[in-house]
């Protein structure tokens, strides 16, 4: 869906990107991390095709960003960092504007503009100014505003940018049921723990390189991690697991495992059952919640 | 309907707004009615306001359709949508405005009752094709002025959105002044009687069609400039053959006023063709210092011209030039025929001053990029202009002071002993300013480096 080679961008003091490679699946959601002033900000500029390289090409949905910028808007949504309102305007009247602007027929504006507003919750706020909104329900227009002609692509820059728990939380069901529904999302951030929740994949930049040169694979919505711990030293851990139906060990040692396993909580319950049956002195089970965080700073330390 | 108009008539046709205008300007005009004879009465009254309405006003409001949005952070919004660069033109020119024109429109009612009244049908469509016309080109004028700086990327603080508006009201006031040439309605300033003829490549024309006409055709080409400028924001690309068209317009136009050097005692000597050149050759001058100003002048967009060029990939680099490049070579090749010409019926002195002002024109075109260049914060044109002023203004005075009037040629375009030394010193200090911008332009090594690792 997105494919990105050697891609340098300048600006004229400074070199933004230094020759990025990516390539993102459809139905996705990717993750772009690295610290500030790494150059996410500036890639997604550019795949927006908001910024042309200088050198190398983006290729969005099988058009370059060169040749067809406006093929390439039609068929995206943007929300920047900072992004703006108008404040002046209804929730409805901003949210028809963005419909017929992003060429929404003028007749079908009206059940795009609800269906938008549903998604995000906003329903109840249509005739309210933009600008009486809270930061929260803000966040929500922007995004029901970059989501109101169904793109195929979704970028957000850094989207859970302080946001209270709660809507954080219903960022996350949101961008999932915008992946299910066919959308392919890259999502930035330097904020790793928002990213958790609904990434797939994860892409880390820094200077303005790609580190480690590849997607990383996050997480699986249907099959996540697990840590397992436990309290007598077993050698056989991981020949035990991999042995259990549904289980992909990822690594292993006597007291600890990681691995990927069904969702589904019956199943999981059966896993522990045979590993107390087997003799395993289980201690501690759970959903791994750090699985960004270790590959960010596996890839990280690899590349140092 | 345009959806960019649509929002803009949200937000500025309120009913309660319209009717404080009606009611504003009926009281005005009700005022103006009972005290005729002390002030100038509705009609002139009207005229004085829509000037304010509609230039003063509309130009603000016009600035502000792309700065407004820079400013409140939505311009990427408007730009990743689906509009095409005319519709967003013309849905911001008009919409951002749209309550200025109402105003308008109810100040021009009263201007064209009393023109039907007393003047007769003629005189009030003419009048209303002026009014009409000034009003398009300064809001048009201001939103090419905003619209330039956007692709500049620049701070817009309020004085640089006064600057924009300035612009616009510059250019209504350049209409007015030309128009009070043949203003068949008395100008409300001008002192002078109107002109029935004016005089265009040798034949005379009825003044106040030509200079409609004439308004007309600068309106289009500004509403052209504001529609490429906003393909551009856009991410389109512009070819080259709309400004190169531009350019044989102009430079056809301002030739047809050669008689204006026909008179003059330097010129005359040259003959009709020779002011004619030199009329084109130095509009496409004036034009290419204006446009070196204007434009952003991008460091990595002059490397990826260089890295075109070298590669002989010529539609790119044609499809590269700026304004200020095309300008500036037709300029030169205006310059190279009339020197040419001069060698038929002026050699000597004319040729070298010639050959030493296209010198001097390549060095300061070499100027403007080099002090942006060299800028690490903001733009380098104010710098380039300072330094211009120090080479045309403030170093000749220096040694003019010091009676050191040899050292001139340095600073000027200037008749030489021996001759050849004019133009020998001119494009010495043109070929130096070229290179060290070559150098400046280029990547650092450490830089290029790492792309490679």
């Amino acid at each position: 869906m997105i494919e990105v080679r050697d891609l340098v961008y300048e600006y004229p003091t400074t070199r933004a990107l230094k020759g990025v490679s990516l390539r993102v699946g459809p139905q996705t959601i990717t993750a772009l991390v690295g610290p500030n002033g790494a150059g996410k900000t500036t890639l997604l500029r550019c795949l927006a095709a908001l910024e042309p390289p200088y050198s190398g090409s983006v290729t969005i949905d099988g058009l370059d960003t060169r040749e067809a910028p406006r093929a390439i808007h039609a068929r995206l949504g943007y929300l920047p960092d900072f992004y703006g309102l108008y404040d002046s305007l209804s929730v409805r009247r901003a949210l028809t504007y963005t419909a017929r602007s992003r060429g929404i027929a003028p007749a079908l504006a009206a059940a795009v503009v609800e269906k938008a507003a549903g998604r995000v919750a906003l329903l109840d706020r249509l005739e309210s100014k933009a600008g009486e909104l809270s930061r929260g329900l803000r966040q929500r227009l922007a995004i029901a505003q970059a989501i109101v002609h169904e793109p195929r692509v979704l970028l957000l820059d850094e989207p859970a940018a302080g946001l209270d728990p709660q809507a954080r939380r219903d960022l996350s069901v949101l961008l999932l049921a915008l992946k299910d529904a066919g959308m392919t999302l890259v999502v930035s951030s330097h904020i790793l723990a928002e990213l958790e929740d609904y990434c797939s994949e994860m892409i880390i930049i820094e200077d303005g390189l790609i580190v480690g040169g590849k997607a990383v694979k996050v997480r699986d919505v249907e099959r996540p991690r697990y840590m397992l711990e436990i309290a007598a030293a077993r050698s056989d851990l991981r020949e035990f697991l991999s042995g259990r139906a549904g289980v992909d060990v990822i690594e292993a040692d006597e007291y600890h495992a990681l691995f990927t396993h069904t969702k589904n909580a019956a199943a999981r319950a059966k896993l522990i059952r045979n590993l107390v049956s087997a003799g395993f002195e289980v201690s501690s089970f759970g959903e791994s919640t750090k699985a960004l965080e270790d590959a960010y700073f596996k890839q990280v330390g690899q590349a140092q | 309907m345009n959806p960019e108009f649509q929002r803009n008539l949200w937000l500025e046709l309120a009913p309660r707004r319209m009717v404080v205008m009606a009611v504003v300007l009926a009281l005005v005009f009700f005022a103006a009615a009972l005290m005729e004879g002390t002030t100038d009465g509705p009609s002139e009254t009207a005229r004085w306001l829509y000037y304010v309405i509609v230039v003063i006003w509309g130009t603000r409001n016009a600035a502000l359709s792309v700065v407004g949005e820079i400013r409140e952070r939505t311009w990427d919004g408007q730009r990743l949508s689906s509009l095409d660069a005319g519709t967003m033109t013309w849905g911001k020119l008009f919409g951002s405005t749209i309550y200025t024109w109402f105003g308008g429109a109810i100040c021009l009612a009263v201007i064209l009752a009393d023109l039907l009244g007393n003047r007769g049908p003629l005189v009030a469509l003419i009048e209303l094709v002026y009014f009409v016309g000034i009003g398009v080109i300064a809001q048009a004028a201001s939103l090419l002025a905003s619209l330039v700086a956007a692709g500049r990327r620049q701070t817009q603080t309020q004085f640089v959105v006064f600057l924009y508006q300035a612009t616009g009201i510059a250019a209504a006031v350049a209409v007015y002044l030309i128009w009070g040439i043949a203003d068949p309605a008395g100008s409300i300033l001008a002192h002078k009687a109107p002109v029935d003829f004016i005089i265009w490549w040798g034949r005379a024309f009825d003044a106040r069609g030509f200079l409609l006409l004439s308004l007309a055709i600068f309106t289009g080409w500004t509403l052209i400039a504001c529609y490429r400028q906003m393909r551009l924001e856009l991410k389109m690309r512009n070819g080259p053959l709309v400004w190169l068209v531009f350019l044989v317009f102009i430079g056809l136009y301002m030739a047809g006023f050669d008689g204006w050097l026909s008179n003059n005692p330097t010129f005359a000597h040259l003959g009709t063709a020779a002011h004619r050149l030199l009329l084109s050759g130095t509009t496409f001058g004036a034009l290419a210092y204006t446009m070196v100003f204007l434009e952003k002048k991008d460091r990595v967009r002059y490397r990826w011209l260089a890295g075109a060029f070298s590669k002989l990939r010529l539609g790119s680099v044609l499809g590269g030039l700026q304004g200020w490049m095309m300008s500036y070579f037709a300029a030169l090749i205006a310059g190279l025929v009339l020197l040419v010409w001069l060698g038929q019926v002026s050699p000597g002195p004319d040729q070298a001053v010639l050959g030493a002002t296209m010198g001097f024109l390549t060095r300061d075109m070499a100027i403007f990029v080099l002090a942006n260049a060299m800028a690490r914060r903001g733009n380098g044109d104010f710098a380039a202009v300072a330094i211009l002023l120090a080479l045309y203004a403030l170093l000749p005075a220096i040694l003019g002071g010091m009676k050191f009037d040899a050292g001139l040629v340095l600073f000027s375009a200037r008749a030489s002993d021996p001759v050849w030394l004019s133009p020998l010193v001119a494009w010495t200090e043109a070929l130096l300013a070229v290179g060290v911008t070559a150098t400046k332009l280029a990547l650092p090594e450490d830089r290029t480096a790492a792309v490679r690792t």
